[in-house]
């Protein structure tokens, strides 16, 4: 059966030592959408995130990920880490490193075999980095290393990617290269949730969008869940419209 | 050069030699896991709560070795449980327990009659008292170690390259941990008698410390580390034996066998550094052309 949605939220809190951290979260993302994650550090987004991968019980409401509980969908739920919180002196290759997305299909006790390798080596070749397999991770820049990462959920053959500030400190080519492969991602039904501040690379790669402020503020299509409005209430400062169509927020007091 | 050969006519040579390779085949691969997971300062913590175990041990006159295992799997345990403890992070608490631990040791040793000599050899180790039994006991540890780093070596580099995806995955993060220091436990107490309890943390950081500035690859870390530690030992054995007959010059093997992977691991930093430089100033002048 597949599911008819990729991630079903109703009415969720997470709690962290009796406390509520966040609260009164409800959407869906279906299959081939991009849901951004929004609001201001300490807002709950990692939290959201931690409660999708089933690290965190929530202490009311529900989540369902890929139509069953989160710790049973985790085979294909994949997580992107921001790549600057990983040892860049680790002494691990490139190739390795997208192999490792591999590892839970495999199983324990058994070794890689020569078709994950291949399905390794085209999802590196997807984000465009098939020449660097045999480099160590840590040469790369940070947009290639992020990169790399994808790859690994890539080969991971995830039905839902997870992404944290997949854009921090990229440059405009690989953020441009990310969200062409993330759009590809999404034509082949997988569905993407991302953390992330950009609002205007938001718009980019998200069909969706849920701003959070430790409650959920709004959770809906983009256009209609990131406006000017939400994005004050999120923020609690004046969101300003740019030339070109993006927003800025500018916190009480300018 | 000769002395490399020399040195081992006498079966208690023979025996201590396959003994520093034993340990070598063992420490090798597993001082790879240690350092990807940063777990130095824990393997050094374990090395200084064996000790009760084996001061206990060596006044009722029982096994060595299980006397280590045991007060390794307790302070296994304990820690484990200490991490628990939020205020107080997690270094403390391993100073905590090397305190506890290491203390009533010596108290233990301090109640026997040859207190120096005894402290010494648990300490520094007597490689040149390691008997048959000794090396039976090191083989199996290191079937066992290495079985159980071999078949959980994919989950070991997930978890030390990138913890907060494996706890994504659903990967058992905490008991991959437990499982890895109690491998290391069991390598300390396999190196006991060779180095004692002081010099063994050198044993499981060293030659991968070596292999780590020779090579960026994990695979051929385990090759070069393996075989940093199998020199060491033989190298180390031989000097201190040639440097007590022939000079009169007397030397604890053990610790011969530690100066000289130490001395390795500053020939292999140095020498890395060059080349990096040398091809550092390659590429520019390439750049420049």
């Amino acid at each position: 059966m597949s599911p008819l949605s990729a991630l079903r939220i109703d009415d969720l809190a997470v709690a962290f030592d009796d406390e509520i951290v966040l609260d009164g979260v409800t959407g869906t993302v279906a299959p081939g959408e991009s849901l951004a994650l929004i609001g201001p550090n300490g807002a709950g987004k990692s939290t959201l995130i931690r409660a999708i991968l089933g690290l965190v019980e929530p202490v009311r409401g529900s989540l369902t990920v890929l139509g069953v509980a989160p710790a049973e969908a985790r085979l294909d739920v994949a997580y992107v880490p921001q790549s600057d919180v990983l040892d860049s002196e680790f002494p691990i290759s490139v190739a390795q490193v997208v192999l490792m997305g591999r590892y839970r299909r495999i199983g324990w006790l058994r070794r890689p075999q020569s078709s994950d390798r291949a399905t390794a080596m085209a999802a590196l070749e997807q984000v465009g980095l098939a020449s660097r397999a045999s480099d160590r991770f840590g040469v790369l820049s940070g947009g290639q290393r992020q990169r790399v990462l994808i790859a690994r959920a890539i080969a991971q053959q995830a039905k839902l990617l997870l992404l944290d500030e997949p854009f921090n400190g990229v440059d405009s080519t690989t953020q441009e290269l990310i969200v062409e492969v993330l759009a590809q991602l999404r034509a082949d039904g997988v569905a993407i949730v991302m953390a992330t501040h950009d609002l205007s690379v938001a718009h980019l790669a998200c069909s969706d969008a849920c701003l959070l402020n430790r409650h959920q503020i709004a959770f809906g299509p983009i256009v209609d869940a990131l406006t000017a409005e939400t994005l004050q209430v999120t923020y609690g400062g004046h969101a300003v419209e740019l030339a070109g169509g993006s927003t800025i927020v500018l916190p009480h007091g300018h | 050069m000769r002395f490399l050969v020399d040195s081992f006519t006498a079966p208690y040579m023979q025996r201590a030699l396959i003994q520093l390779m034993l340990l070598a085949l063992l420490t090798g691969p597993i001082s790879v896991f240690v350092l990807l997971r940063r777990r130095s300062f824990m393997a050094d913590a374990l090395t200084h709560t064996v000790f009760p175990g084996v001061a206990i041990a060596f006044f009722v006159d029982q096994s060595l070795i299980i006397g280590a295992a045991i007060a390794a799997l307790l302070s296994v345990v304990l820690l484990s449980f200490g991490l628990r403890v939020r205020r107080v992070d997690g270094d403390a608490m391993l100073i905590v327990l090397i305190g506890g631990f290491f203390s009533v040791g010596v108290v233990i040793v301090s109640r026997g009659r040859s207190f120096a000599s005894d402290l010494n050899a648990l300490l520094f180790g007597k490689i040149l008292a390691v008997d048959r039994a000794d090396i039976v006991a090191t083989v199996v540890i290191a079937l066992i170690v290495l079985l159980a780093v071999s078949v959980l070596a994919k989950e070991f580099i997930t978890v030390a390259f990138d913890e907060n995806a494996a706890t994504a995955w659903g990967l058992p993060v905490g008991r991959l941990d437990l499982a890895l220091n109690l491998v290391i436990a069991l390598v300390i107490v396999a190196s006991l008698k060779a180095v004692g309890t002081v010099l063994v943390v050198a044993l499981i950081i060293v030659p991968a410390a070596i292999a780590r500035v020779c090579t960026e690859r994990i695979g051929p870390m385990i090759c070069i580390s393996t075989l940093a530690a199998g020199i060491g030992g033989w190298v180390g054995l031989a000097a201190s034996y040639e440097a007590s007959i022939r000079y009169d010059v007397r030397l604890a093997p053990g610790a011969t066998v530690v100066l000289i992977l130490t001395v390795g691991f500053g020939a292999a930093a140095a020498i890395s550094a060059a080349f990096r430089r040398r091809s550092r100033a390659a590429s520019q002048r390439l750049a420049n052309v």
